[in-house]
């Protein structure tokens, strides 16, 4: 067995190493194999008798329900034994194994993959949702042909069954929550995806759009997933398989240790009080929020509220999300980032593909160029407003007249709703991304014109070094520690001092606990990242000295390579 | 043969439950049942039919019905839809 890696987007830390297990969307095992054409009539018989297997438990299930039950639940089970017991539903499988001659299994799931893309094309969501009577109906049936009993006990226990899927659904999501696996491998999918947060949930590592690995893999091939880095290694080689053993145990201590620093104020050795603020995709994340303890929300991305959608949010949608965010984070900061996607997101917008998305229409200034969509979120935010304590965010700043644009739309989203007698935090505070080089380089100005600046690295990275990330050939030439990128930070942070206005970075900077010391020195106070990394980055905090810091960041701000700025982080580090 | 053209009037349209049924009434009759909404006609005695056909409430379908009891079929159909498929709204 040849050993190869598949790379995806890391969405959970940690590391894991177990079996394979694949699984299909149906969530059971279905695997496709070739009959003789001799079998095709015993195949055929064993689908039939599952079915009816299937419909004398569906009865049963009825009959006790009937006696003290509601009407409501019966009529569920009923609608059940009508698709069972639907033509359409019950003999296409049996023309497709007799046709193919392929397992019933296979037949039943070809034939529900059919009948859920046609569901899915269904405008109304209510009877869109109906596919999932049909995808239950098909799992009873494909437990009893698997030989399962009732309770779809499917994983050998140990614990170290790693999921490879297509995806997972929401469905899958809930069945999932009860089986122990040690991590999650899908196909598709992206941080916002239920995958992803599900894995972060249940705390195991988690890479997702993985684009084959679902074919690449066979069932229980041993493999390692490294959530960290996003690498999967199938079939590891002796030595590397003991390096990961390695590995997986630091983490696990560390994790232990970092659990223990959980209560701990986050406060440098010299007593400076420094904010460790988590960022956040969907409201799902808040649970992560709180366990680590976060100061509060330094951003929350709105963008999964507009992705995978046929039609927009509308206010009332946003407002609801917003509300819930803010009170349950009570009086701890939430910053609100208004939506920082381009056009290909929206279905209402053109959808032009232009060069260079990233620096096309996006984030404000679609949102500039599409005001109605932008009032909509505006006045969805000051809603919320009155619930905790949010502030707003604004992404992409390229220029002074953007902002004021944008101020005099707040501005005017304010006055609609006090016109309409609605309550609002009518002194909500505006922040602004500085991710433009040409913001960062002007940074005074805008800091006197904002009351926070949040410094997005990823971008700014992006943008300064003209480098895009996600192309493979040049991705190894994005380097934060670029001293073009130092000296924008620089600029920065002294501008928020100057201006007494608060200085945070959200980019991926900010949870890299290599460089908490040398943020710190520079000057930073508040921190916001993925809600996994606080702990580490705490940890950091607790060893420094801020005093002490400065005189190494001068010196770093002075080095001219990147690779002298790496040796001496990393003296700082020891 | 009849075709009668009807009107969903119930909250929900026909969900899982309406559809159910819609079903059982139309299996009760021994003439073929059809619904037919826009181009797409559909065979009354097929939940997984009656489900895909999507018709949400206001939505305007035909029913379209052939044999013995065509009569007796389409009636207590129009009856079934009126009445709110009994949910009451």
């Amino acid at each position: 067995m040849s050993s190869f890696n598949i790379h995806g987007v890391p969405v959970s830390n940690g590391i894991a190493i177990g079996k394979a297990h694949l699984i299909s969307n149906a969530l059971l095992e279905v695997i496709h194999y070739q009959l003789d054409k001799n079998e095709v009539p015993n195949e055929i018989k064993r689908l039939s008798l599952a079915m009816n297997e299937v419909r004398k438990d569906l009865l049963k299930i009825k009959k006790q329900l009937q006696k003290n039950s509601s009407d409501e639940f019966s009529a569920f089970i009923d609608t059940h034994l009508m698709i069972l017991t639907d033509k359409n539903f019950s003999e296409k499988p049996k023309k497709i194994i007799s046709k193919d001659s392929c397992n019933a299994e296979w037949a039943l799931k070809k034939q529900m993959d059919f009948f859920v893309s046609k569901f899915e094309q269904i405008e109304d969501e209510y009877i869109k949702e109906r596919k999932n009577d049909v995808i239950q109906v098909v799992e009873r049936i494909l437990k009893v042909l698997l030989g399962h009993p009732s309770q779809s006990n499917h994983i050998n226990k140990g614990s170290s069954a790693i999921l490879v899927a297509r995806d997972i659904s929401p469905a899958d999501a809930l069945q999932f929550k009860k089986h122990q696996y040690a991590a999650f491998l899908t196909d598709m999918g992206g941080s916002t995806s239920h995958t992803a947060i599900l894995a972060r949930s249940l705390n195991i590592p988690s890479i997702v759009a993985l684009q084959n690995a679902r074919d690449l893999i066979k069932n229980n091939e041993q493999i390692i997933v490294d959530g960290n880095q996003g690498i999967v290694i199938i079939n590891p080689s002796e030595d590397i398989l003991k390096e990961y053993q390695v590995r997986q145990n630091i983490w696990g201590i560390e994790q232990k240790k970092l659990s223990k620093i959980k209560n701990i104020q986050s406060k440098t050795l010299n007593n400076e009080k420094i904010e460790l603020l988590a960022n956040i995709e969907v409201p799902g994340d808040i649970q992560s929020v709180k366990d680590n303890k976060a100061s509060g929300i330094g951003l929350f991305r709105t963008e999964f509220l507009f992705m995978n959608r046929k039609n927009l949010p509308n206010e009332e949608e946003q407002f609801e999300i917003y509300k819930s965010v803010a009170r349950s984070m009570k009086d701890k900061t939430v910053v609100i980032r208004t939506l920082d996607s381009g056009a290909d997101k929206l279905t209402s917008a053109d959808t032009t593909i232009s060069a260079n998305p990233a620096l096309g229409l996006r984030a404000i200034r679609l949102c500039l160029s599409e005001p109605q969509l932008f009032n909509i979120q505006l006045r969805a935010i000051l809603r919320a407003s009155k619930f905790g304590k949010i502030k707003i965010l604004i992404p992409m700043l390229s220029s002074l007249s953007e902002l004021r644009q944008t101020k005099l739309l707040i501005e005017r989203a304010k006055k609609s709703l006090a016109n309409q007698k609605i309550l609002y935090n009518n002194n909500i505070k505006i922040g602004g991304m500085i991710e433009v080089p040409a913001v960062a380089i002007n940074a005074e100005l805008f800091a006197q014109e904002l009351d926070f600046l949040s410094i997005g690295t990823n971008d700014l990275i992006q943008y300064t070094l003209a480098i895009d990330r996600t192309d493979d050939r040049v991705s190894h030439l994005y380097n934060p520690l670029h001293p073009a990128i130092l000296k924008l930070i620089d600029i920065t942070i002294k501008a928020g001092k100057k201006y007494n206005k608060q200085v945070s970075i959200c980019g991926e900077m900010a949870g890299d606990s290599k460089l908490t010391k040398l943020l710190l020195g520079m000057g930073l106070r508040h921190f916001s990242m993925h809600p996994s990394r606080i702990l580490s980055v705490k940890k950091q905090v607790l060893n420094s000295n801020t005093k002490k810091l400065v005189l190494w960041s001068n010196k770093i701000l002075k080095t001219k390579e990147s690779e002298t700025i790496e040796t001496i982080i990393h003296k700082i580090n020891q | 043969m009849i075709k009668k053209k009807m009107k969903i009037i119930n909250k929900l349209g026909l969900h899982a439950r309406a559809s159910s049924k819609l079903t059982q009434l139309a299996c009760s009759f021994n003439s073929k049942i059809f619904l037919i909404k826009d181009e797409n006609k559909v065979n009354a005695k097929s939940i997984m039919e009656v489900l895909m056909l999507a018709a949400g409430k206001n939505t305007i379908i035909f029913v379209e019905a052939e044999g013995v009891d065509e009569k007796e079929a389409i009636s207590s159909i129009e009856k079934l839809l009126l009445n709110y498929f009994g949910e009451g709204e």
